[in-house]
């Protein structure tokens, strides 16, 4: 079992309260990650971010629902990504529609990834070991 | 016996005196001009022919015949001269016209722009857009203003051009453009309400969607066990359904998108395109034993992801719809570009793909490209009935055709034909 600091930190932006449990459920008894605590909005990650005030606590990887109320996940993936502080950070959209124009826009504005929203237990699982080798590399943007 | 003649007959007379007087004044005045040819007149020998002809003869014919009125004015604007052509625009007798001012047949709102050519003309040659009054009311024309000097004197020419078809062209061509522009902005509705379609369905649809079949999934996985078996076939069934549904739904996406999408093109080696589709089909090759047979394929300017969708899409029918009895053979190789009996003669490469599998009975071969057709029921051959749609969909936006052979229990065969080259519109 991984040394608690080994575990990846993930933060979950979601504004549909079922797929926060869906995440929960499904990824909440893995011994690799560590969910943080689910944030229903762009805006909150924003904030949740500039109240961390150690970097080691900020988390490594960010996922954002794209449809999301005031801040789409492109646009807070572009706020993450104007700031030096956050370049750690691997970012990753996920939505229950994938367009190639989705997937262009995100690698464009420096997100790692873009998934869409799985359909099962094994689907949670499969997104999260293909995020995971995704942050072996280093961010992009 | 002379009865005395009442004053109306007196003053009709006199009417009738003065037009005499008028076109003789005509008569003279025509002579002068050069409108006359000859005379004939009456003597003691019986008529005589008097020739008036002159060298300007030539330029009188032409000012006579032409399409266009010319009068020319003396300088209180009063016609000196007109020819046939004005007459006939006014609707009077040559007669009636000299001597009277231009003036008389412009009407009241054209008045002032009227008086301002006639002073303007005198210095300098000037056109413009009026209407002229003639018996049948107004006629749209251009008047174009010359100052002649002339041995008695200077004068003015007016060049009266009927702008009457030209108005009506204008205006039909007017009306048409507005249609058009209606349309268009009808056109452009409908796409965008199309466009919006494509949003809902890509997410809000799906999203519920998504929901019931997370939801199964779950109840499937943790009460599986508490469930009556018929229930538990139920649950089967919402949870095929909805996955049935959601492919539907992402392929009508990718179907209705293809025609809002932008089309890049590249020229692109088809060799490459089919070696990577195969790649993804590796897998499902092993499993049914298929023999993949593909020979040197042209280079081609594509639209690289379409036409990847189009192999995709023709190879996974050709998978699908094999043989029990006997491993696929797949073959996809370069026609020679004779087998293309294209009018328009632009350069043409033509693919075919052929298979060894069930094949279908060629009277449906119109139905096998239209949206949701199926031809096999869908517990045995899974599927949405749109890839076909989509793959004619891209080749006709390519500018190309398909074409499909089939013999049931033999195999079938689609010939995809694509130009060399697009012509894009730089």
């Amino acid at each position: 079992m991984p040394l608690d600091e080994a575990k990846k930190k993930i933060l979950l932006a979601e504004d549909d309260v079922d797929d926060r449990d869906f995440f929960a459920d499904f990824l909440g008894d893995r011994t690799d990650i560590r969910l943080l605590p689910g944030l229903t909005t762009g805006v909150e990650v924003i904030e949740y971010l500039n109240g961390v005030s150690l970097s080691e606590l900020l988390p490594d990887v960010i996922i954002l629902d794209q449809n999301m109320p005031k801040l789409t996940g492109l646009e807070t993936l572009s706020y993450i990504r104007s700031n030096e502080r956050f370049s750690r950070i691997h970012v990753v959209i996920y939505s229950t529609y994938v367009g190639q124009e989705l997937v262009d826009e995100c690698l464009k504005r420096g997100g790692s990834l873009v998934k869409s929203k799985p359909v099962s237990k094994d689907g949670y699982n499969m997104m999260m070991d293909e995020i995971l080798a995704v942050c072996k590399s280093v961010p992009v943007g | 016996m002379n009865t005395p003649k009442t004053y109306d007959q007196l003053v009709e007379e006199n009417e009738a005196l003065l037009i005499q007087l008028d076109e003789a004044t005509e008569t003279i005045h025509a002579i002068r001009t050069g409108q006359v040819d000859a005379l004939v007149v009456e003597g003691k020998d019986g008529h005589e022919l008097y020739s008036l002809k002159t060298a300007d003869q030539t330029y009188r014919v032409f000012i006579e015949t032409m399409n266009e009125g010319a009068v020319t004015l003396n300088e209180e604007g009063l016609i000196l001269y007109c020819n046939s052509t004005f007459a006939s625009m006014v609707g009077l007798p040559l007669s009636k016209v000299i001597a009277l001012s231009f003036e008389t047949f412009i009407p009241p709102d054209c008045k002032e722009q009227y008086e301002q050519l006639f002073e303007h003309g005198w210095t300098e040659d000037t056109k413009v857009e009026t209407s002229i009054l003639s018996s049948n009311g107004l006629v749209p024309c251009q008047l174009s203003v010359t100052a002649l000097e002339l041995d008695g004197g200077v004068a003015m020419s007016v060049i009266i051009t009927d702008l009457t078809s030209q108005k009506e062209t204008q205006k039909l061509l007017k009306s048409n453009n507005e249609r058009l522009e209606e349309m268009n902005i009808a056109l452009e509705v409908s796409n965008h309400d199309l466009q919006q379609f494509a949003s809902v369905a890509s997410h809000d649809l799906q999203e519920p969607l998504r929901k019931i079949q997370m939801f199964s999934e779950i109840l499937k996985d943790r009460h599986l066990g508490e469930l009556p078996a018929d229930s538990v076939k139920y649950l089967e069934k919402i949870i095929d359904s909805s996955n049935r549904m959601r492919t539907m739904i992402i392929d009508i996406l990718s179907y209705s998108r293809l025609s809002t999408q932008n089309d890049s093109y590249e020229i692109m080696d088809l060799t490459d395109i089919v070696h990577e589709v195969l790649k993804d089909f590796e897998l499902r090759i092993q499993e049914q034993k298929a023999r993949v047979v593909v020979g040197r394929l042209p280079e081609l300017e594509v639209n690289p992801g379409q036409i990847r969708q189009v192999f995709q899409n023709l190879i996974s029918n050709a998978l699908k719809f094999s043989r029990s009895d006997q491993p696929p053979v797949i073959e996809i190789k370069s026609l020679p570009s004779a087998n293309v009996d294209d009018p328009a003669d632009i350069p043409f490469a033509s693919i075919s793909i052929s298979d060894n599998g069930i094949g279908f009975d060629e009277q449906y071969v119109e139905k096998i490209f239209s949206l949701f057709q199926r031809l096999n029921t869908k517990d045995i051959y899974e599927g949405s009935g749109i890839g076909l749609a989509v793959t004619k969909r891209i080749i006709d936006k390519h500018n190309g055709r398909i074409k499909a052979h089939s013999r049931e229990g033999v195999g079938s065969t689609f010939i995809i034909s694509l130009p060399l080259r697009q012509n894009n519109p730089s």
